[in-house]
């Protein structure tokens, strides 16, 4: 068995550190965290949505940090699939925001306030 | 979690960004952006160098995540604080542009070449352009006596201070956990990066015969269908000539270098050979959801009813009474 061989048995020199994973979350977490703030404070319909793909992005950022350091690629799929769904809510989001825009000729969500409960 | 931060510097990290964001939010009045971009700035700073001084400074050799990482990151967090900041939703949407280069940059670091490309293309190229068509669709043309191109929905935030606050609760309680769990995680011991070379017979083949190293009869041994007779341990792999129906064994000093498994193999064979129902769910969830937006954002025209029974008639196939058509409606 030559040197080749044994470098590929061990995991060791592919390993992320627990201190470089936790960077990663860290900023998954901050870019959430950001886009939940925009969610809520902002009024505009579309930014509201832009807020949630940066939620979907951090997600994806989790997801990858924690597909490397597992060394495996379940965590690059899954990000195909947020993918998708963010694809899928952009497209609704959007044709939602053109009717929405056409009742009240803006893009204000505060007209839809009466829509609680 | 103390070993990556200490949780002091990471409240005090989320108080100030919580009052630099609170700050930054438009508003009305005196421009205030300034001076939250300065506090927003000491958090991230207070941030990396208690976060760098626990992994051992800013080189990769040393065991940290590396210049490049800070970099992105720093990157992808301000634009973020941009796109929900900026009162110009054009702006937004093109800072966000910048977050999802940001995060490929990350995406690279760690080894996710095609996600961080089909990202660019995607998300970049094709969702965030239907968000910009769709702003420029919904905007109003400003009237000419406007002086200002903004207006209150765009300019004003609602309640900055409580969703900072609540924003920066949710960080600090993430953060926290994840830190605390990050150390239990388990890590596998062993991992060979080309061990699905063994399921890529075809591809095996493509690239001995590019190498020269099998004749045009030869092939790589099947041990049964899809799976070659290739140890990428021992690097050793079994060639099978047709004309003889006889093998031989390639050694380890004769392994192509190009034999290996990318990342694009690695994740094409995890999509497919782990998750191929999901594949089918996510084709049925585009699919709904094209229907979906076509039927919301189609616009509802009045015919009148004779209208309407002239259309009927006019397509029916049949040139028979009105009756019959106006009928069955």
């Amino acid at each position: 068995m030559n040197e080749a061989a044994v470098v590929a048995q061990s995991a060791a020199p592919y390993l992320l550190s627990d201190g470089v994973l936790a960077h990663y979350l860290f900023v998954s977490a901050a870019m959430f965290s950001l886009g939940l703030i925009g969610f809520i404070t902002r009024r505009n319909l579309i930014v509201m949505f832009l807020c949630t793909e940066l939620m979907f992005q951090a997600a994806g950022i989790a997801l990858i940090a924690f597909g490397r350091y597992h060394l495996g690629e379940d965590g690059q799929s899954f990000v195909i699939f947020v993918l998708c769904v963010a694809a899928a809510e952009a497209a609704m989001a959007l044709a939602l925001v053109v009717l929405l825009f056409r009742r009240h000729e803006s893009l204000s969500a505060e007209p839809w306030k009466e829509l609680h409960g | 979690m103390e070993q990556f931060i200490s949780p002091i510097v990471l409240y005090m990290v989320c108080v100030l960004g919580a009052a630099g964001l609170a700050l930054a939010l438009p508003r009305r009045g005196p421009n205030l952006v300034p001076l939250g971009a300065v506090f927003l700035a000491g958090a991230a700073g207070l941030a990396v160098v208690s976060m760098a001084s626990r992994v051992g400074g800013f080189t990769l050799s040393a065991g940290g995540p590396g210049l490049f990482f800070y970099l992105f990151a720093a990157i992808g967090l301000g634009a973020s604080v941009r796109v929900i900041t900026h009162p110009r939703p054009v702006y937004s949407a093109l800072y966000f542009i910048l977050t999802i280069i940001a995060s490929c940059g990350l995406y690279l670091l760690m080894g996710a070449e095609f996600m961080a490309f089909a990202l660019i293309i995607i998300y970049a190229g094709a969702i965030l352009i239907t968000y910009l068509f769709v702003i420029m669709l919904a905007t109003q043309a400003p009237t000419g006596t406007q002086r200002d191109l903004t207006d209150d929905t765009d300019a004003v935030a609602r309640e900055p201070v409580v969703g900072a606050i609540i924003g920066f609760v949710l960080m600090g309680m993430i953060s926290t956990l994840l830190f605390d769990g990050v150390g239990s995680l388990q890590t596998p011991e062993r991992f060979d990066p080309d061990a699905v070379l063994a399921d890529l017979p075809r591809k095996a083949d493509r690239v001995l015969r590019e190498a020269d190293l099998i004749e045009p009869y030869e092939q790589v041994l099947r041990i049964e269908p899809g799976r070659a007779a290739l140890d990428t341990e021992a690097r050793t792999i079994v060639i099978y000539n047709e004309r003889s129906d006889s093998t031989r064994t390639l050694g380890p000093d004769r392994w192509p270098d190009d034999l290996r498994a990318t990342n694009l193999d690695r994740l094409g064979w995890n999509l497919l050979n782990d998750h191929p129902m999901t594949i089918e769910i996510a084709g049925v969830i585009l699919l709904m959801a094209m229907l979906g937006a076509t039927v919301l954002a189609r616009r509802h025209i009045e015919f009148e009813e004779e209208l309407k029974a002239e259309k009927a008639r006019h397509l029916s196939p049949r040139t028979g009474r009105v009756g019959n058509t106006g009928g069955a409606s």
